[in-house]
């Protein structure tokens, strides 16, 4: 009797120190002695996949350094990657899975806009740590929500009015005409622009519309011509864009042009073939991963090498750097977050990034309540023999005029 | 400007009226709504670049090659999905020809990448100013290979006997293997044009529309200039692609440009309301 109740009490310790053990695991799920479990999300079909397979590449590629590396404070990454096949429902689900079932440490993605926006009442329902690095719409970080992260690509909103103040200070625009994609991403980007203008105390020459799947643009472009603008402003997708920028020089239009970042594509200029020098968009990158500088030669290398199937496409493009950069971001928060890993840890590490750059994108810069972490851009020109240059100037979000 | 409008919309126009003629040519010989063919007309395109950055060959030769390869594609949807598919509903046909379609679009994607290639131009895009007008070369072949393609086809329909073996068996299958047509081989042949016509229709609007896996969506407007044309009438799809660039391209200029879609739609229900057969078809008699 008395060894039974001896055993009775050593179990009821055991499952009690159990029991403690996981409860202080609550804040710290798919954390191992020797793991830590990530989840990444993306889309990998469909429409969007352009976005979510630069995401996974990127993080990919991150990751599988830093474990080569010893890892991140003695853990091995483990991620599992989901598809939410361009489809915001498929992607709440998936966010979901990962959070719920899977129960991964931190998430990292979506990428893109359409299921990040449909994900907001999600983020907000959970604590998972959520690390976002390719699409740019406002609505995930404005306002801000505590466990949302992004960085690399500045928000469309930033960049409508990084936009507008580039064309005022740096092209001198004094008529400035606007030609906008129909849909939510043309509007965000497009209002900004045409509101800093407006604070600016500048008028606009000629606002255009199209929608996504026009081919032909001459009504637009005609009426554009007949205010004779010296700077236009094309805020669309990069199929539509390069159709605009070859239209307009067909129908002898003079005004620069001034892309958004979704003209950012290493192909882009060949695509819109030789009207394309001479035009200029913005671009969420410190170097062009085509570039002769040291960082993305080393990684425009180690990414060829590791996905050949990807470099056959063209690739490292935009989306694949960005990805990279979002990760070594992460990365480096997770290994400030210390060995004795959190979700609030995580979180604070982040919050503690100044200026962080991985020399690929752009500075990360966090902050108690700031969860928007690039406020930056670059611009990039066109040449006439269709190579890319990257200008001098780095243009802002918020912070008045460009320098 | 309304001269320059109308002379760039005329190369909307003959972008639809290329792919309408397709999906005239199929339903006029199958009796089938190949919803897939906006892909296959991506594939086309995809095909050249494949020849020419995979295997190889230089531009020209890899034309050749794709409008091969298209052939055979052609042949192998006929095979692989026409023939077990002959005596199933009408819808279970449309839905393989959309399966067709979207496999097609998402091994592009997969293959090719999700980003847009470069293509390029079979002639100059640099405009040529003709009397004030800006007119651009590479624009105006698309009308030009439009007409001929038609004339073509409605010579072949209309004049010989082959052509007219091929409406009889889509009249009436039976009848025409009664009367000696091998019904199988016409169907063949259909599939076999439609495909090769697809990716002529590709390779001439890859450089104009951008060419990326969603390139096939232009389809739908070619689907519409094929409903204004009647759907069963070959001169019908280029008029109706013609009309429909215009109708857009006046909507854009005088009513708004982001109602232009909404326009060519509303004409398309407005036509399948008001005249079913279109601006050319006549109306088919169904005796039950």
């Amino acid at each position: 009797m008395h060894r039974i109740m001896k055993t009775a009490v050593f179990g009821l310790c055991l499952t009690a120190m159990v029991g403690l053990a996981d409860a202080a695991r609550a804040d710290a799920p798919g954390v191992t002695d020797k793991a830590i479990k990530i989840g990444v999300l993306g889309s990998l079909t469909g429409p969007f996949a352009i976005f979510g397979t630069g995401n996974l590449a990127g993080a990919t590629l991150a990751f599988e350094e830093a474990n080569t590396a010893g890892g991140i404070n003695g853990r091995q990454i483990e991620w599992i990657s989901l598809d939410d096949e361009s489809s915001p429902p498929k992607g709440i689900a998936a966010y979901k899975r990962l959070t719920e079932q899977e129960k991964v440490f931190a998430v990292f993605g979506p990428a893109a806009s359409a299921v990040g926006q449909a994900l907001v009442p999600t983020f907000k329902a959970s604590k998972t740590p959520t690390f976002i690095s390719v699409f740019s719409t406002p609505v995930v970080t404005e306002p801000p929500i505590p466990n949302v992260f992004r960085t690399g690509p500045m928000n469309d909103r930033q960049q409508g009015t990084a936009i507008a103040d580039y064309v005022i200070d740096h092209l001198k625009g004094q008529k400035i005409a606007l030609i906008r994609q129909s849909d939510e991403y043309g509007k965000r980007g497009a209002d900004s622009v045409v509101a800093r203008i407006k604070a600016r105390g500048h008028k606009l020459a000629a606002e255009e519309t199209f929608n996504l799947t026009d081919t032909d643009f001459s009504a637009q472009l005609s009426r554009i011509a007949q205010a004779t603008p010296d700077v236009l402003v094309v805020y669309g997708y990069p199929n539509p864009s390069a159709i605009i920028t070859r239209q307009a020089s067909q129908l002898g239009l003079k005004a620069t042009i001034m892309g958004a970042n979704s003209a950012g594509s290493r192909r882009y200029p060949e695509i819109v073939g030789e009207a394309a020098a001479g035009t200029q968009n913005i671009i969420t990158l410190e170097v062009l991963p085509e570039s002769d500088d040291p960082a993305a030669k080393k990684f425009h290398a180690a990414f060829e090498k590791r996905f050949p199937d990807l470099a056959r496409q063209g690739r490292p493009d935009l989306g694949d750097v960005l990805g990279y950069g979002g990760a070594l971001t992460f990365l480096e928060a997770l290994k400030r977050a210390g060995k004795d890993l959190t979700q609030e840890k995580l979180i604070a590490a982040l919050e503690s990034l100044d200026n962080y750059a991985t020399g690929l994108s752009l500075p990360t810069t966090f902050g108690p309540n700031i969860r928007e972490g690039n406020q930056s851009a670059r611009v990039v020109e066109i040449q006439k023999d269709l190579s890319r240059k990257m200008l001098p100037v780095v243009v802002r979000a918020s912070e008045g005029a460009a320098k | 400007m309304l001269a320059q409008l109308l002379v760039s919309s005329l190369t909307a126009g003959a972008v639809y009226a290329l792919i309408a003629l397709g999906f005239v040519l199929l339903h006029n010989g199958t009796g089938v709504v190949h919803f897939g063919y906006g892909d296959q007309v991506t594939f086309g395109a995809y095909l050249v670049l494949i020849a020419q950055n995979f295997v190889g060959v230089p531009f020209s030769a890899a034309i050749m090659m794709a409008l091969l390869a298209s052939m055979a594609l052609g042949a192998a949807i006929y095979a692989v999905f026409m023939v077990p598919l002959r005596n199933a509903s009408l819808l279970a046909r449309l839905i393989a020809t959309l399966a067709i379609g979207t496999a097609l679009r998402e091994w592009l994607r997969a293959f090719m990448g999700p980003n847009a290639w470069p293509f390029p131009f079979l002639l100059s895009p640099a405009p040529v100013e003709v009397g004030g007008l800006m007119l651009v070369p590479a624009n105006l072949a698309i009308i030009g290979v439009v007409l001929v393609i038609l004339a073509g086809l409605y010579l072949f329909f209309e004049k010989t006997l082959q052509g007219k073996a091929i409406l009889a068996a889509c009249e009436n299958r039976t009848g025409a293997s009664l009367i000696g047509v091998r019904v199988s081989r016409v169907f063949l042949v259909i599939w076999v044009v439609a495909s090769l016509l697809a990716t002529v229709a590709g390779i001439l609007v890859a450089p104009l529309l951008t060419l990326s896996p969603d390139m096939g969506l232009i389809a739908i407007k070619g689907f519409t200039a094929a409903v204004l044309g009647g759907f069963s009438s070959l001169p019908g799809a280029v008029v109706g692609g013609l009309l429909l660039g215009v109708l857009e391209a006046l909507t854009g200029a005088y009513i708004s440009t982001a109602l232009k879609d909404m326009i060519s739609y509303a004409i398309l229900i407005a036509v399948i309301l008001v005249r079913p057969q279109g601006l050319f078809g006549g109306l088919a008699l169904k005796k039950v």
